[in-house]
């Protein structure tokens, strides 16, 4: 029996499954067409321009720069952030690797495959070897977004978009056999605490990657890139090879973006022989922690209650907390047990410290020369959208869809604010820690320990407010994939980029944050107001036709 | 036909299987019986491979229990049916067709399909199939290789009454055949009248394991006692 054959036929009538479900309704493609037509609209606008302005080249650009003289701190900065950028995902990748319930099946696999008489090494590989095809698909979009953008400025061809296309497909493609072979080699040898201390001393040594050249320069801004926005981090494994491969289009040197890609091919390689000799009986722990996976899916489903298991800290501790009321107030008690074993306190706990900690450490050493607001500023940015994400993220909204929920006699906006209570003073209590003392010891405008916490808390809701229109709104797995990016993108082209916009601008004039974060703070209102409404009237529908 | 030798799974400090040993002859139809959180489920899963042993030997017609000799000698029915959402009924069917290198597999499988009322519905999707038919997709899947040994955990929830009996005639149908079978169960009744041999578990252990007569011999609960009183008789809390 050939196990890849067997394992491609599954797929392939997946696939065909897929496609008959999406033809039974084709306006749920409309979205879709939507995003051709907006990319298609940038590339025949550029082609237009080009027969009547001819071509702006890169050249024309680099006379430019090297008439300036001296790198500029913008673009170190900008080539630096970026890679910052990628770095980050890179570390989220790894950390992501070193949980326990990692793992690349579904329990039907384990039901049905594991217990077949078909090769486990084979079914490994098989997995690795296919998840190329989500990075490929995932780097063309990508590819295709930025250059729509880019196209005006650079001379885009089918030799370089192919380029550009291989350096974020091998990035994004390699992070999945390297949590491959985390799993394998942890799965025989336990080893995953020596991977989770080499995480953390990597990250370490990045970190110090920043801070070094930073202090080293006459402000932190000026040369805390300098080091990863350097030519030389090309060198560094994947990010840097990566980019190596993606500035094709700045240095035009083949041999360089192909030497990185022959290392990426020489990397998988490796990688694939390593998980061979040592995938053992990896399929033994596949059980736990495949349904540790699906069960944080079905929550998100609604098809199980919210369980205390997740990323708890302290879920041995024993309560003895009060009744704190009748009716929907249960639904709060509720979440306040849940949290208190989560973490060390119901309200305000580690994570939420460490978050708070960072920023009050920033602002310490912003009173020192070398150290600027403005990475304060950008701190507190990140958190806002770090809280959208959280809100986003929240799988106790399948919790909505429970009899419990639908049957507690209560009226339904008592119970839909008892739902968010917990998450709203959270998010309050973290933002007031973390602002208070950043203002007052970084010397910011008062004004922020007001609005700081109320944008945060619009974004939290409107992250909230969409998982829940998308999870409880649509029944169907396929109409709530295609439409949730619908609302996502819709909330975030008309309702966050705009109020985003708006603060920038109010930055610009004003020179000032909180005027930024005033300006924010009033187009957000009224995004996280409109979610409101419609998530609102969505739970209520549903409550009805339950009823 | 199946041999566990001083079987240990350990979570964490917790020994959720203490220590076991037992073995089934082939031909054989044993039932496992315990009460929630016995060890019935974690030692069905050590011995098809799902769980990690901390320690102990098992082995399936003479070879190790996570060879690929033998997992061609058994099917497992889980506890809890999961399928494939995007695949059908027959995708299913086909699909462990070919795992299990099954010839003529078309006809065996519509044989199957009709005994457990699947016909009219082998072109539906695993997501849209109910609990109970998922069970009896994942009881078919089973079946089809025709295995020398079966391991059945719960097979019966989800079941309506109508496939609960013609579960009980398939376990009849093999045991006339000389297969092996593992049978985890509440379903006291169930096999009371087809099982040679009763084990009871608790708390991690094998508290009993004999046929049902010598057991009731033994544990002095006069013959006509049911198998029901001497399970509750057995794993009373002291």
């Amino acid at each position: 029996m050939s196990e890849f054959k067997l394992l491609l036929r599954k797929d392939l009538f997946i696939l065909i499954n897929n496609i008959k479900l999406i033809l039974k309704n084709p306006l749920r493609l409309l979205p879709y067409l939507f995003v051709v037509g907006y990319f298609s609209f940038f590339y025949l606008r550029r082609g237009s321009k080009k027969t009547e302005s001819g071509d702006l080249d890169i050249e024309q650009f680099q006379d430019a720069a090297d008439q300036l003289g001296e790198m500029s701190f913008t673009q170190q900065n900008l080539m630096g952030g970026i890679t910052l950028l990628a770095l980050g995902f890179l570390m989220f990748q790894l950390n992501k690797a070193t949980k326990k319930n990692v793992s690349f099946f579904s329990m039907a696999d384990v039901n049905l495959l594991f217990t077949s008489p078909a090769a486990p090494a084979k079914i490994l590989i098989y997995y690795m070897l296919r998840s190329i095809f989500p990075a490929v698909g995932g780097s063309f979009i990508f590819v295709l977004y930025s250059t729509a953008q880019l196209n005006e400025m650079y001379d885009f061809n089918i030799w370089n978009l192919l380029l550009m296309s291989m350096g974020l497909t091998l990035f994004f493609f390699i992070l999945s056999p390297i949590r491959f072979l985390v799993y394998t080699l942890n799965t025989k040898y336990d080893i995953l605490h020596y991977v989770k201390n080499g995480v953390f001393a990597l990250g370490l040594i990045l970190s110090l990657m920043i801070l070094i050249p930073g202090m080293m320069a006459e402000k932190f801004w000026q040369g805390m890139f300098a080091w990863i926005g350097s030519k030389w981090f090309d060198f560094f494994p994947l990010v840097g090879w990566s980019r190596g491969i993606i500035t094709y289009l700045g240095h035009e040197n083949i041999w360089i973006a192909f030497g990185f890609i022959a290392v990426y091919v020489i990397s998988f390689l490796l990688i694939l022989n390593l998980v061979i000799v040592h995938s053992g009986y990896y399929y033994e722990d596949v059980l736990e922690s495949t349904k540790s996976n699906e069960e944080v899916k079905e929550k998100v489903k609604g098809k199980r209650e919210a369980s205390e298991s997740s990323m708890s800290l302290n879920t041995k501790k024993k309560l003895d907390l009060k009744d704190f009321g009748t009716g929907a107030v249960a639904l709060y008690w509720r979440n306040y047990v849940h949290s208190s074993r989560q973490d060390f306190h119901p309200l305000f706990g580690l994570y939420g410290l460490i978050f708070a900690g960072i920023s009050i450490v920033m602002a310490v050493i912003s009173n020192f020369d070398w150290f600027n607001h403005a990475i304060i500023y950008g701190y507190l940015a990140t958190m806002l959208g770090f809280y959208f994400l959280a809100g986003m993220g929240r799988t106790n909204v399948g919790d909505l869809k429970k009899p419990f929920f639908i049957l507690i006699p209560a009226s339904w906006p008592s119970k839909f604010w008892n739902i968010i209570k917990l998450d709203i003073y959270q998010t309050l209590i973290f933002a007031v820690i973390l602002i208070i003392p950043t203002v007052l010891i970084a010397q910011l405008s008062w004004g922020l320990m007001i609005l700081f916490p109320f944008c945060l808390g619009t974004f939290y809701i409107a992250g909230f407010a969409i998982t829940l229109t998308t999870q409880v709104g649509f029944d169907e797995g396929w109409v709530r994939k295609l439409i949730k990016p619908l609302i996502v993108g819709g909330v975030l082209f008309f309702g966050i980029l705009p109020s985003l916009t708006a603060g920038v601008f109010a930055y610009i004039i004003s020179k000032q944050l909180v005027y930024a974060f005033l300006a924010t703070g009033m187009g957000m209102t009224l995004v996280a107001a409109v979610m409101l409404h419609v998530a609102l009237d969505i739970v209520s529908r549903l409550e009805f036709k339950e009823i | 036909m199946l041999k566990v030798n001083s079987l240990i799974k350990k979570y964490g400090k917790l020994n959720a299987v203490n220590n076991i040993s037992f073995q089934l002859e082939g031909g054989e139809v044993v039932g496992l019986l315990g009460p929630n959180g016995a060890g019935k489920s974690t030692t069905m899963k050590c011995i098809v491979g799902l769980l990690r042993k901390t320690s102990g030997e098992i082995t399936i017609g003479g070879y190790d229990h996570l060879s690929v000799a033998a997992k061609r000698l058994f099917s497992y029915i889980p506890e809890t049916p999961h399928v494939y959402d995007l695949l059908t009924v027959k995708e299913h069917l086909q699909f462990i067709a070919q795992a299990y290198s099954v010839k003529d597999w078309q006809t065996k499988a519509q044989e199957w399909m009709e005994l457990y009322d699947l016909s009219d519905k082998q072109d539906k999707l695993g997501r849209d199939l109910s609990k109970g038919m998922r069970q009896k997709v994942s009881i078919c899947c089973a079946l089809l290789p025709d295995p020398q040994v079966l391991f059945f955990d719960e097979p019966m929830i989800g079941l309506d009454p109508k496939a609960i009996k013609n579960t009980k005639k398939i376990f009849k149908e093999l045991k006339e055949k000389g297969k092996t079978i593992l049978v985890s169960t509440h379903l006291i009744d169930g096999v009371e009248n087809i099982a040679d041999r009763i084990m009871i578990m608790k708390d991690g252990n094998i508290i009993g394991n004999d046929t049902l007569p010598n057991l009731k011999a033994t544990f002095n609960n006069g013959a006509d006692s049911s198998l029901e009183d001497l399970f509750l008789e057995l794993t009373k809390d002291e």
